[in-house]
């Protein structure tokens, strides 16, 4: 029996069935003998239904945050100061601290 | 055909780092080449968008590591992608074929993936990008956007608030992360709100009339999906419910204005290449 895993992999990778409507899907499915839960979301239009084989799963995806805010995380980097002669200082303590550039 | 193996080296096993992109779509996206670097590794990472999808996952390799329980509310977001990092690279260390797999495209609005390759690099290793199918190339097809055609603009929605950038309305403008915008903490879970919601409408009142019809665009995740597509005006984006998923789209505001002096110096130009050319 293909289960619903196997069935989301084969939908996801046939072009009739990807497009397929609503009703024409759910009637396949429910005849082929999917799981209630997969015949559900198909006809109903709502994935959530398949939380119920799955298990509810609360997902984060929010993986970019390329805009670090200046304040955070600061990156020392050294930077010659002039010291009271106007020479550049090369104590190697002598750094500022510069805010992280945006990845 | 069965394909022909390559015999394994007889060098001392050196760890490795792939990370790969699954796609948007369960079943539809994954290349044949990031399913085989799934397959032949080692350990395999997770940083994906579904907890079905993760499962799908789990089918094609017996030890996948979610990355997701070292997100934490109150967290900043930037102390998890670095532990991301320094997880996949403990096993690279420790001489194994790790490949890490992220939902759409591993490079593009990721930290981890290329930190992860660029400290691979650094310490000798062989470390590898396999591109996927991103929510960007969905959403050109779904929303039927050619981004040659007056050109396109992608920002992270905060990046445009915190610094002094020059938006462009003659082209497409594409916003990401806006449920997130001005979070400074980089450590919520949930969206921000209509009160930071609103100063980015105001920012984005300088180049387009608080008229102006944008587009919020979700691709679909699972095969049984259809990709969710809403239009409103932008007035309206701070009372609206909004995912950290989804997408902002400003079509162009203005018609693009031909730069005469430029185009005068290119037909001078072609003028003299004519001149000389002989008959």
């Amino acid at each position: 029996m293909t289960d619903t895993m196997d069935w989301l992999e084969a939908i996801g990778q046939d072009a009739t069935l990807r497009h397929a409507s609503s009703d024409e899907l759910t009637t396949l499915l429910a005849a082929a003998d999917a799981s209630e839960a997969l015949v559900a979301a198909v006809a109903s239009g709502d994935s959530a239904q398949l939380g119920r084989e799955f298990g509810e799963h609360v997902m984060h995806v929010t993986q970019s945050s390329q805009t670090y805010p200046q304040r955070e995380e600061p990156i020392p980097v050294p930077v010659p100061v002039p010291d009271e002669e106007g020479e550049p200082n090369k104590d190697p303590e002598s750094v500022h601290n510069l805010p992280a550039q945006a990845a | 055909m069965e394909n022909p193996s390559i015999p394994a080296s007889t060098d001392a096993r050196r760890g490795s780092l792939a990370c790969v992109g699954l796609g948007m779509t369960l079943g539809s996206h994954l290349t044949p080449l990031a399913r085989s670097h799934i397959t032949q590794s080692d350990v395999v990472f997770a940083g994906v968008s579904d907890g079905i999808v993760e499962a799908w996952l789990q089918r094609m390799h017996p030890d996948v590591r979610s990355l997701q329980p070292y997100y934490r509310e109150g967290k900043s977001r930037l102390t998890t992608y670095r532990e991301w990092v320094d997880l996949m690279m403990t096993e690279v260390r420790a001489g194994k074929r790790v490949c890490g797999v992220f939902y759409g495209h591993p490079g593009i609005f990721a930290w981890s993936p290329h930190k992860a390759i660029e400290a691979a690099r650094a310490e000798g290793y062989h470390a590898h990008m396999e591109p996927g199918i991103s929510a960007e190339d969905c959403l050109y097809a779904d929303l039927g956007i050619d981004p040659g055609r007056f050109g396109c603009q992608h920002f992270e929605a905060s990046q445009l608030l915190l610094f002094e950038r020059r938006i462009d309305p003659t082209g497409y403008l594409v916003l990401w992360q806006v449920g997130h915008v001005g979070d400074q903490s980089l450590a919520r879970f949930k969206a921000t709100g209509a009160a930071y919601r609103q100063v980015f409408v105001d920012l984005l009142s300088a180049d387009y009339p608080l008229d102006h019809q944008m587009i919020i665009y979700r691709a679909a995740t699972l095969p049984i999906q259809q990709p969710r597509i809403r239009r409103i005006a932008l007035r309206d984006l701070p009372h609206i419910e909004l995912s950290a998923e989804e997408t902002v789209v400003l079509p162009p505001a203005k018609a693009m204005k031909p730069n005469l002096a430029i185009q005068a110096r290119l037909a001078e130009l072609e003028a003299a290449e004519n001149a000389v050319e002989p008959a």
